[in-house]
């Protein structure tokens, strides 16, 4: 396993206790969302795969090696488990786009040409090539965010770890930056975690869900397996995808004869669609358009 | 022009003017020479020289228009005015230039003070050029790795660039902060303005603290240990550019002492 959770909790100074024993562990290469409502524990468990908060009970292992945190270990820990903060304007300090992205890896010792070759690919990467010699108040929160993942890029880690990637974006710019993870996964194989509450979003991108309410992991599973469970969702004051949710009002509603495995996105409801109508073969003549869906 | 858009076109300015791509050293050593000689020269003809030599500059070279200068100038001038009123009404020793009588004392206005007061005008609007013209054809980064090549000590500038960039990110804060208050009538009455605007610095004070937290956490996610490390790919500064600047210098100070005897009265 890559990351590996036991028994963890977190209690701050304030006496919060925002992580109760979690456990739960996943592999290398896979989509993971971290999933709950506001104040459920999310961005506290994510703080902890990159060593920014240690754990007040249990223990966090990074390829079946307990954390540890002298900055030596914690340095190596965060070339590869690289991490992009829900608020831009907390990751851009530098005064030019290109200084920030060039931040990290020559924080890792890297040579000056090197770094330069590696900031311009990485921007060009993240669409912001142009962008490299403004400075970042210059930039939209969509842009910031681009910028804030090439930041992280750079450091080329094989974990990328984001606190809700797509919210105040517009739903352009998020579907975008979607797109951009769902390739850096596929193409490079860079396991990806993040925590949200978009439920529309998390079927388009995750694999694998871990639910988080106050503080504790309710349940893990596919989204398909979860968000089949209306009443577990409803109790952890989430909700299902909006198409999830039609589906689940006609079969309840109106009887109609729906697959017990609820449609989560467009593609998937397009296809029951065209079950239910008895023309899956019309489906088939025009071939499936999925990769293009958006949410 | 709103405050933070007459910062944000003074940003862009240094980042799209023609001497944006010279050598920062070329720029600073110009800018920073002409204005030490012109704050410490006697004559008012050398800071004179040097306005028109950087305004000309600003003007003709760097593009920058006419009436964003007049803008920028105007701000410290009337303030700059008002200081030399008072230099010139209150200050000075020696042959009088006028005495006004009043029943319980005689208030005299001095001739050197006169002297003193547009010798203080002249040369702080010539260090003022230099100034405006360091700033707006020069990036913020090339200055902070200019300072840093010349040694000055680290933790000022790292402090230095950390404050510009939160400078921008806190203004868009309280603007809105400003804005919200408004809307809610927290400008409506003197009182109450004052109350509001003692209410968003307090709250803008504990915002930049949880900003410092927050960002210091980002950094800290990214390697930083204790050293910002920045690229370094500034052109190299020309020979004659900075010979041209040691001539212009000389130049200068020769001409303040040539000048030493002209009086402003």
């Amino acid at each position: 396993m890559l990351f590996r959770l036991e028994n963890l909790s977190h209690q701050y100074s304030d006496g919060t206790l925002a992580l109760d024993n979690v456990s739960l562990s996943f592999a290398k290469g896979e989509r993971i969302a971290i999933l709950g409502t506001n104040g459920s524990g999310k961005t506290t468990l994510l703080h902890h795969l990159n060593g920014i908060l240690k754990p007040t009970a249990g223990k966090v292992y990074f390829e079946d090696k307990p954390l540890e945190y002298d900055s030596k270990s914690l340095l190596d820990l965060r070339r590869r488990v690289g991490f992009i903060f829900q608020d831009p304007n907390d990751q851009l300090f530098a005064p030019t786009v290109k200084q920030d992205v060039a931040f990290g890896p020559l924080n890792l010792g890297q040579p000056a040409d090197q770094v330069k070759k590696l900031v311009d690919e990485t921007l060009g990467l993240v669409g912001m090539a142009e962008y490299a010699e403004k400075p970042p108040h210059f930039l939209s929160l969509g842009q910031k965010k681009r910028v804030a993942l090439a930041g992280v890029l750079a450091m080329q880690p094989e974990v990328l770890i984001m606190d809700e990637p797509t919210s105040n974006l517009d739903p352009r710019a998020a579907s975008e930056i979607l797109h951009l993870l769902l390739h850096l996964n596929t193409k490079y194989g860079l396991t990806l975690i993040l925590a949200t509450h978009d439920v529309d979003m998390v079927p388009l991108f995750a694999k694998k869900l871990f639910i988080l309410s106050k503080g504790k992991l309710v349940t893990e599973g596919s989204p398909k397996e979860l968000f089949s469970n209306a009443d577990l969702i409803r109790d952890v004051n989430l909700r299902s995808p909006r198409i999830t949710h039609l589906f689940e009002v006609l079969k309840k509603e109106n009887n109609l004869p729906v697959d017990n495995q609820l449609p989560l996105t467009i593609s998937e409801a397009r296809k029951e669609i065209l079950r239910l109508l008895n023309l899956e073969d019309a489906g088939k003549d025009r071939g499936e358009g999925e990769s293009h869906e958006r949410d | 022009m709103a405050h933070s858009e007459l910062y944000a076109q003074i940003d862009r300015y240094a980042y799209i003017n023609p001497f944006a791509k010279t050598s920062p050293v070329t720029k600073m050593l110009f800018a920073l020479s002409a204005l030490i000689i012109s704050v410490s020269s006697p004559s008012p003809v050398v800071p004179i020289i040097v306005f028109a030599a950087a305004t000309i500059l600003l003007l003709r070279l760097a593009k920058i228009p006419v009436h964003f200068y007049l803008d920028m100038l105007a701000y410290p001038t009337v303030m700059l005015a008002l200081s030399c009123i008072i230099i010139a009404l209150f200050f000075g020793t020696g042959e009088p230039l006028t005495q006004i009588a009043f029943p319980w004392f005689t208030w005299t206005i001095f001739k050197s003070g006169i002297a003193l007061s547009v010798a203080t005008f002249l040369r702080v609007e010539g260090a003022l050029s230099c100034l405006f013209f360091l700033v707006l054809t020069t990036s913020i980064t090339d200055i902070f790795i200019t300072l840093r090549r010349a040694r000055v000590p680290k933790v000022l500038v790292e402090m230095a660039l950390l404050i510009y960039r939160y400078i921008f990110v806190f203004i868009e804060v309280a603007e809105k902060m400003n804005t919200a208050q408004k809307l809610r009538l927290g400008h409506s009455g003197w009182m109450r303005r004052i109350r509001s605007l003692a209410l968003l610095s307090g709250n803008l004070f504990i915002r930049t603290l949880e900003q410092g937290e927050r960002t210091l956490t980002a950094m800290n996610a990214r390697g930083y240990d204790g050293n910002i490390r920045v690229l370094e790919d500034q052109p190299p500064a020309k020979k004659t550019a900075l010979a041209g600047i040691i001539i212009f210098d000389i130049v200068l100070v020769l001409a303040a002492y040539l000048t030493l005897n002209v009086g402003v009265l």
